[in-house]
């Protein structure tokens, strides 16, 4: 009886139960044939996937703790002028059809022009219709915005006497650094700077980064409030609360690990608005395009860019058809595979390049021991082992100022600087500097970079035969060991910036910041100082470009190597693919693609 | 127990203090992180360089920075008194943000397979201990060791070429896509060797297990080639009738008995619940979503059991009844989804993100592709399917291995011959008393296994793109970016450690002999 009982008292729980569920079952469908709909609905017609090694993890790469190369294309398409910029900005610096890099001025949304040469003055202004990809006007205040970030303007020093600054640039406050605080017109819409010293790259500089408006929001102002602020706001670092907060801003409210729900932060000045994001490896970024964009609409509606860290599911996924194009890591091995799989493949050459340098402290103080050891350096050899597997017309690089995506300038440079005099070893040379002397020669290089290793055994081969010492320095931990005196000579790389002249004091001055081996030329030094100071004449520029490769070259400073081989492949469906060797990538040319 | 727990716990926390030292030590001294910036040629490179340093506190000796990383993680312990940090990664991103969303989908990635390979690598373990050095035996044996000896990236590979890139191949080329004349013959064949040798017997059962897998499967796959299946996937009212009768009777001859009639009426009566649904549910599921779907699995076990309780209520065997009718109704309603999701097959592969190729050789999800339930519900197997076979197959030989020994062993008892010789049958035999024990020692295994399958797969992770907790440490490791390693660290190391706890107190109830002191 009790069972019975337990048992019917059950039964009605369990009725209950599953007209609860049913109740539960009504709310949780989805609503109605909307979404079966939706299956063909959003077919994109023109959708184009990329895949790319690094994940995404800023919609701002200008700061230095996202400055990777997958958010610098973000900020290409996006239209934000920091870094190499893209189309909707003052300059859109990209390559040619024959990989040159080139800097073009856009004026989709405004228009710059030298008003002076001394003191060098520059006129921004923004066209009429130009606005933002939320519909938002552009105005000064963006310009202003931009300055104020890329001036350093606010940075000085802190309470310890520490330099400080609300802003965590990756790049540097250089050029702007010495204008003064810009004069606007908000009726004309323009924004005039005036430099206290001649800048050479003044050109590069860019006025249209993120929108004033958003940074605005962020201490509740308007963006003109903003402008008001900027003006009456004391230069330096005083640790003031606003700009604080713009900074924090600036730095960390780009960076993301889900798609924002903030849509101020997508809002853009190019050709493309960010529409999905998912982090990480595996992860991708996707591009629609930008309903207010005011330049001529790209061939192809969506971009898609896949997070793929592993070079060869990359490979597959192009041959699966999941991915349309690819920049892997360019290897012989690479390109094998690809060729099999047949794909389409463009090669050409990246920014990088080796190159030997020579350490102006020890065994080489003597110029004499410099041309010898120079003289042994089997470049073509190493250029042979290295690279041309992957690319079969690799030339060796032959200047330490241009590379050849720079153009004429390079052929120009390299038909009077003669570094063709080192192309292939004369052993025999080398023996009769040395005049039987045995030197020893310590040389550094990454240990775990079969490149580089793969260079030193050929240098140790050859110089050991015309009687040098070769000791190998080889150490994973390599760079920490570069300015300092244990080693004669380093093999190791430079990006070389492609566009712009202000990081030659870097390399070349005496006592600069990536002068590691303490060379020292008075010439050069002049040289140097000169060329910063150009504008407009790159005649001189040239002139003066040439004169230190040549200097540099007679001095014995070492020799470039080659430029590191890049790659794109991809299956034929986009038309008008252009290879780039900067950090930009393939996206450099999208607006010009089709499918 | 109670001072053995807490001893164990206070050992345990001991041993992660320390080994968390070595790691941080260790990983810390392996490079430099600020190479990259070294060898660059920025204009404010020292800027950076200091900035970099400020924010990891290069500055500090690792064994002292050691000491700030184990402060904010203390803090943890301590709640509301200090700041529980795990650190943040050189992009200054939160670790204790970053653990989540890879621990999430390294258990998506893995769970699936280590069920898997634990499920089939004991069954097929125990057979081939069952046919100990018969061909199916040395075949299995071989198999096992041929995949454990396998990379993983190279099993990862070769299943993208085939599986995924081959397949598609295939897919897209035939109007309809057609197998082979060849491959017919050669899978019927094949198919029909692994069931004479599985089922074994005398000669004239063997032969007659060869000829029926092969006509089966012959005409399965003609079937295939017939009505463009791999294009249009379908059960349909008719083939969906026949599989849920197929169901009725094998579940009562598996739970129950055919003979009991009671047992055969629950499991009908669940069949044909099930088979109602399939026509009145179609509405519902068109407007599905997740949740739905939930309720609507935990209805259809709910109903199943009610059935067999309501059948049961006449007559005895109450277990065996419930059982049939549950199982019943659960595979039943598992088919009629599986034809449900059939049908969205077709707008699946057509769907132009996804062009006519659906196996997928990386990602979690095709990248700008939305549907409903079904559509995204196909997308993710098509993505997880090659990196959870991947993981199987490693796993699935140590299983094998670990259960052929196991169950050899067992049988090696005394008792076991006890039991022979008091005449019991030899299901009693394998299932009742050598089966147990044999799980005895596989439980300290498996707990291992959890404890490690939230370290991820690295390189299957890798390989296939999937954010999960190796591939955090990877990344992490290129980058020496100390804090998210130490979070991966972390997270496995107090996971391994307590299940080798559970395991052992686990061993102590499940193993009368042995004391937990």
């Amino acid at each position: 009886m009790s069972t019975r009982f337990k048992s019917s008292r059950k039964f009605s729980a369990t009725i209950a139960a599953s007209a609860a569920a049913a109740l539960v079952l009504a709310g949780c469908t989805t609503n109605g044939g909307g979404d079966g709909d939706d299956n063909g609905d959003d077919t994109t017609s023109g959708t184009v996937t990329i895949a790319t090694t690094n994940a995404a993890n800023s919609l701002n790469g200008a700061t230095s703790d996202h400055n990777l190369n997958t958010n610098g294309m973000i900020d290409y398409i996006t239209g934000n002028g920091w870094g190499s910029s893209g189309p909707g900005t003052f300059l859109n610096t990209r390559a040619n059809a024959d990989a040159e890099i080139e800097s073009n001025r856009d004026e989709t949304n405004g228009s710059f022009e030298l008003v002076s040469e001394d003191p060098l003055t520059v006129e921004y202004t923004l066209n009429e219709n130009a606005v933002w990809s939320d519909g938002t006007e552009m105005s000064v205040d963006d310009m202003l915005l931009t300055w104020v970030i890329n001036s350093g303007w606010f940075a000085g020093e802190d309470a310890d006497g520490e330099p400080a600054s609300y802003f965590s640039l990756a790049g540097s406050t250089a050029g702007l650094d010495t204008t003064d605080f810009p004069e606007i017109d908000r009726e004309a819409r323009s924004l005039t700077i005036t430099y206290d010293e001649p800048y050479v790259d003044w050109e590069l500089v860019n006025m249209l980064g993120k929108p004033a408006h958003v940074f605005a929001d962020q201490v509740d102002m308007t963006a003109e409030e903003l402008t008001d602020f900027f003006t009456d706001a004391e230069p330096g670092y005083n640790e003031d609360e606003t700009l604080e907060a713009i900074g924090s801003f600036f730095n960390n409210g780009y960076a993301i690990t889900e798609m924002p729900s903030d849509e101020g932060l997508l809002v853009a000045a190019g050709p493309y608005v960010v529409s999905d994001f998912q982090a990480n490896d595996g992860g991708y970024i996707e591009f629609s395009a930008n309903p207010n964009w005011q330049g001529d609409a790209p061939g192809v509606d969506t971009l898609i860019i896949s997070f793929i860290g592993d070079a060869s599911t990359q490979i597959q996924q192009l041959a699966n058809g999941e991915v349309d194009i690819i920049e892997p890591q360019a290897d012989a091995n690479t390109v094998q595979t690809l060729e099999s799989n047949g794909a389409e493949i463009i090669t050409g050459d990246q920014l990088s390049y080796d190159h030997v340098d020579l350490s102006f402290r020890g065994v080489f103080e003597d110029e004499r021991i410099r041309q010898a050891f120079l003289h042994t350096i089997p470049r073509q050899a190493i250029l042979d082992s290295i690279v041309t597997p992957t690319n079969p017309e690799a030339q060796i690089l032959n200047s330490q100022m241009y590379v050849p995506s720079n153009g004429d300038d390079y052929v120009a440079a390299t038909s009077e600087n003669g570094y063709e005099m080192f192309d292939e070893p004369d052993i025999e040379a080398a023996q009769e500097l040395l005049n039987g002397e045995t030197p020893e020669v310590r040389i550094l290089y990454a240990a775990d970079n079969p490149n580089r290793v793969n260079a030193f055994r050929l240098i140790q081969q050859s110089a050991e035969e015309a009687g040098f010492v070769i000791v190998d320095e080889g150490d994973p931990e390599w760079s920490p060991r570069l300015g300092s005196e244990d080693y004669d000579a380093a093999i190791f790389g430079w990006i070389s910036p492609g566009v712009g002249f202000a990081s030659l004091p870097q390399i070349w001055q005496t006592g600069g910041g990536g002068n590691y081996n303490n060379y020292s030329n008075s010439d050069i030094d002049a040289l140097v100082d000169e060329s910063q100071t150009l504008i407009e004449d790159p005649e001189r520029m040239l002139e003066i470009m040439t004169e230190i490769d040549t200097i540099t070259r007679e001095d014995g400073y070492g020799v470039p190597l080659f430029q590191s081989p890049g790659l794109v492949a991809h299956n034929g469906t986009v038309d008008g693919i252009l290879y780039n060797p900067n950090q930009t990538g393939v996206i450099h040319n999208i607006l010009e693609w089709s499918l | 127990m109670f001072a053995y727990i807490t001893r164990r716990i206070l050992v345990s926390i001991l041993t992660i203090v320390a080994a968390s030292f070595l790691m941080y030590t260790l990983t810390a001294v392996s490079g430099d992180p600020l190479e990259e910036l070294r060898a660059s040629n920025a204009i404010n490179k020292e800027e950076l360089i200091q900035r970099r340093i400020d924010l990891l506190n290069l500055d500090i000796p690792p064994v002292l920075r050691w000491f700030h990383w184990l402060g904010g993680v203390g803090g943890c312990l301590v709640p509301f008194a200090f700041e529980c940090t795990l650190g943040n990664s050189v992009e200054g991103f939160s670790v204790a943000q970053l653990l989540p969303p890879a621990m999430a989908s390294t258990v998506r990635l893995v769970t699936v397979a280590t069920v898997l390979a634990i499920i089939l690598g004991v069954a097929v373990g125990m057979i081939t201990a069952l046919r100990q050095n018969s061909a199916f035996d040395i075949s299995i044996t071989f198999l096992s060791f041929f995949l454990y000896s396998l990379p993983s990236f190279l099993i990862a590979v070769l299943l993208k070429e085939f599986g995924a890139i081959g397949f598609n191949n295939f897919i897209a080329r035939g109007d309809p896509p057609q197998i082979g004349l060849f491959w017919v013959i050669a899978i019927t064949l094949l198919s029909a060797i692994v069931w004479a040798m599985l089922l074994g017997g005398d000669a004239r059962k063997r032969i007659i297990t060869f000829v029926s897998a092969g006509v089966a499967t012959a005409g399965a796959l003609i079937y295939i080639n017939v009505t463009d299946f791999f294009r249009v996937p379908h059960l349909g009212p008719v083939l969906l009738f026949l599989l849920i009768g197929l169901t009725v009777v094998g579940m009562t001859a598996l739970t129950a008995n055919l003979k009991n009639r009671r047992a055969l009426l629950a499991a009908g009566i669940a069949g044909a619940v099930a088979y109602i649904c399939y026509f009145a549910l179609q509405g519902l599921f068109n407007v599905s979503s997740m949740w739905t779907l939930m309720i609507l699995a935990v209805g259809a076990i709910a109903g199943s059991m009610l059935i067999g309780w309501i059948v049961s209520l006449f007559g005895p065997d109450k277990g065996q009844v419930i059982r049939a009718a549950t199982f019943t109704g659960f595979f039943a309603s598992s088919f009629v989804v599986l034809d449900r999701f059939m049908q969205a097959w077709p707008a699946y592969i057509n769907h132009p993100r996804i062009n006519g190729r659906p196996m997928a050789t990386a990602q979690a999800s095709t990248t700008g592709y939305t549907a409903d339930i079904w559509g995204t519900g196909l997308d993710q197997l098509m993505h997880f399917l090659l990196p959870t076979i991947s993981l199987t197959l490693i796993s699935f030989a140590f299983y094998t291995r670990f259960a052929r020994a196991g169950l050899l062993e067992v049988f090696n008892q005394d008792y076991i011959r006890t039991a022979r010789a008091k005449g019991l049958s030899e299901h009693t035999i394998v299932m009742r008393h050598a089966f147990r024990n044999m799980l005895i020692p596989l439980t300290t295994i498996i707990a291992a296994d959890v404890g490690t399958l939230l370290g991820g797969a690295l390189i299957t992770e890798r390989v296939f793109a999937i954010a999960g907790m190796g591939r955090m440490f990877d990344v992490g490791l290129q980058k020496l970016d100390l804090n998210p390693i130490m979070g991966y660290f972390l997270v496995i190391a107090i996971l391994a450690i307590a299940f080798n706890f559970i395991a052992d107190l686990m061993y102590a109830v499940l193993d009368p002999r042995v004391r937990v002191k």
